[in-house]
């Protein structure tokens, strides 16, 4: 089935159809996953090895990533590709605020921890205020503090030890 | 019927001490905070509040990780009668007609029947876990490893077609949860899987920060890609609350058929708020004698709905705590936070841990009160809430998900994983491939390895052994012919329309 879309566009297009990406994923995942387990001792259906069952799986999911890739295929390429919306910052800010809070958790402490990640989580936002993301830091983590430290006594440093 | 008094009794005395009371408060107020606020929903939250509950007596935990799950269920109604957008994906359908009596300046008895449709849901679905859930235990507990590894595959494909989206896709999901499951160590033959030889992962995959990355995570990275529309609350100023007599005659049956509606489906696997909603809404606007209010402001399209995604949030304690298996993502989670306390899930854990069981069941009595008290005499204070921009509730969630995910080991690879699952998570969202199969998958990965396992021993390496047994034959029919159903084009059709918005 050829539909208008792929007759003009050209043929990469049909990687922007999500279900032609998920396919891949999938069938990327069980690839990924058998040649890791490739050494794997398989065994027999009575006594099973470390690899009978994950070697099972993943031969399964490459076969439903191939019947996903060609449910894509056939539908054709959609009008906006499935990441149209696509913005870099918070792609890229979320998850290195969760690094910038990784890194300096045990050195700093939390505090500095939670005032890191927000700083550096706040440049995924549109629209950010300077001010309301410093008053909102300070009320969060006072709040964390509360709740963590203070309520529930969890063993985390939250100054640098000096 | 005495040992059902006295179980009752003994669920009181439990839910109603000081301790397991505020935390059923403390649940109930976070479950209407994050139901309220759109961008935030119960799985993430459950999952980032779950290392909290270690420190604390299992059926505490549990009191509070379910009044989050049910009261998420109230405050989302409120969002969806005064700003059109759901709070939570299960008062999708309330936006329809709730939000056409807040412009028509009814807003106050939308709120109100919205309420006390999901007090009375809650109160007959928690009443039905008291009824039936001794006597599915006690089946449950009849059962060998070949029917538990049925019953298992029966409630993943359930938890598929249930699902809306593509049936393959979330297969694939299933099995890819599966797999993540399947990280670390065997416990049969002491072999490492997956694990890159990294020593840290051969205890296997957390599902705090798989849970919290995928849900949390990834909703902020795909929420902040989104161009944000201004909200707008209708109905700032709630003058009368109460509904008129007319409403009440026109609710009231409305919410009789939804808790009818959403018992049923809450119990499946798969099932739960979201889906009873939507077959509530198609029920009521089907048998309503002047189908064309809907959409105008029809009360029976806030009652029904509302009752149903309330009671199929209750219900679907019922295969969790009664035989271990989870219906949706939040039961999954739930199983883990069982386990955590070294608890093995099961048709055990009524018999073993009565306290436990009959006092959570209590506890949802008492919760659903305090929310009906919670939510309308405090509406005001909630609608404040919605003044808060997502541009400053997203970094809340985002340092609550760090420091959750931390507490749980005092791992800083765990909240790594965190950000990995994340960008997973976004990518998911983009690509249609629902997660909570995987979260099911990911949870039910190892216990059903180590049932087939078990089978397998018990059979001599036979697989008919399944088909042998005539519990285990009829449940693995069961999966077939449900997956046949989803197959057949005209189920498909209609399938396909029930998730469409009515």
């Amino acid at each position: 089935m050829i539909t208008r879309a792929q007759e003009t566009a050209p043929w990469w297009r049909i990687l922007g159809q999500k279900d032609v990406l998920a396919g891949l994923f999938l069938m990327g995942v069980a690839a990924a996953g058998l040649w890791l387990s490739r050494d794997y001792q398989i065994g027999t259906a009575l006594r099973m090895g470390t690899g009978y069952v994950p070697r099972l799986l993943c031969w399964v999911l490459l076969v439903l990533g191939l019947i996903v890739l060609l449910q894509g295929l056939r539908a054709g390429a959609a009008a906006a590709g499935a990441f149209a919306e696509f913005w870099w910052r918070p792609f890229v800010f979320v998850p290195l605020s969760l690094l910038a809070f990784v890194h300096t958790i045990e050195r700093l402490g939390a505090i500095i921890a939670s005032a890191l990640l927000i700083a550096v989580g706040a440049f995924a936002g549109r629209n950010m205020r300077p001010v309301e993301v410093a008053a909102t830091a300070l009320v969060l983590i006072a709040l964390c503090w509360v709740i963590f430290i203070w309520g529930l006594g969890l063993p985390i440093q939250a100054w640098p030890e000096w | 019927m005495g040992d059902f008094f006295s179980n009752i009794a003994i669920g009181f005395g439990v839910a109603l001490t000081p301790i397991n009371l505020s935390f059923a408060l403390i649940g109930t107020l976070v479950g209407t905070l994050i139901g309220v606020l759109p961008g935030i929903g119960s799985v993430a939250t459950v999952a980032m509040l779950l290392p909290l509950t270690f420190y604390l007596e299992p059926v505490s935990g549990l009191i509070m990780l379910a009044g989050i799950f049910y009261g998420a269920q109230y405050g989302g109604s409120t969002t969806a009668i005064l700003v059109n957008l759901p709070g939570e994906t299960s008062s999708v359908v309330t936006c329809i007609d709730g939000h056409q009596m807040a412009r028509q300046g009814r807003a106050g008895p939308a709120l109100a029947t919205a309420a006390l449709a999901s007090l009375f849901a809650g109160c007959v679905a928690t009443t039905l876990i008291a009824l039936f859930s001794p006597p599915l235990a006690k089946i449950g507990q009849s059962f060998g490893s070949p029917e538990y590894f049925a019953l298992m595959v029966l409630g993943l494909i359930a938890a598929v077609v249930l699902a809306h989206g593509s049936v393959v896709k979330a297969i694939g999901m299933v099995i890819l949860g599966l797999l993540l499951g399947l990280v670390g160590t065997d416990g049969q033959t002491g072999g490492e899987r997956f694990t890159f030889g990294m020593t840290i992962l051969s205890d296997g995959i957390g599902f705090v920060p798989l849970a919290v990355g995928v849900f949390g995570v990834g909703e902020i990275i795909a929420n902040l890609m989104s161009r944000q529309q201004q909200r707008s609350i209708v109905g700032d100023k709630i003058t009368q609350l109460w509904p008129s007599r007319a409403d009440f005659r026109l609710a009231w049956p409305a919410a009789m058929r939804g808790t009818a509606v959403g018992s049923l489906l809450g119990v499946l696997p798969g099932g739960g708020a979201t889906l009873a909603s939507f077959a509530a809404y198609v029920v009521e606007k089907k048998s309503a004698r002047d189908p064309s209010r809907f959409g105008r402001g029809a009360i029976e399209g806030v009652a029904g709905p509302e009752a149903a995604n309330n009671a199929g949030a209750q219900a679907s304690f019922i295969p969790m705590l009664t035989l271990g298996i989870p219906g949706n993502a939040v039961m999954a989670l739930m199983i883990g936070a069982l386990t955590i306390h070294g608890i093995q899930p099961g048709p055990q854990v009524m018999t073993e841990r009565p306290t436990l069981f009959w006092g959570m069941v209590a506890s949802m009595w008492i919760g659903n009160l305090i929310l009906v008290i919670i939510n309308l005499p405090l509406i005001g204070m909630w609608v404040q809430l919605l003044r808060v921009p997502y541009r400053l509730l997203y970094l809340a969630i985002l340092l609550f998900s760090a420091i959750g995910v931390y507490t749980v080991n005092n791992s800083t690879f765990e909240v790594l994983l965190t950000a990995l699952f994340g960008v997973l998570g976004y990518i998911f969202l983009k690509l249609e491939m629902e997660p909570a199969p995987m979260l099911l998958g990911f949870v039910l990965g190892p216990l059903m390895e180590e049932n087939l396992r078990r089978a397998m021993r018990i059979s001599g390496g036979d697989p008919m052994i399944f088909v042998e047994r005539p519990i285990s034959l009829g449940l693995l029919i069961a999966a077939l012919a449900l997956l046949i159903l989803v197959a057949l084009p005209m189920i498909r059709a209609k399938r396909e329309e029930a998730f469409q918005e009515p």
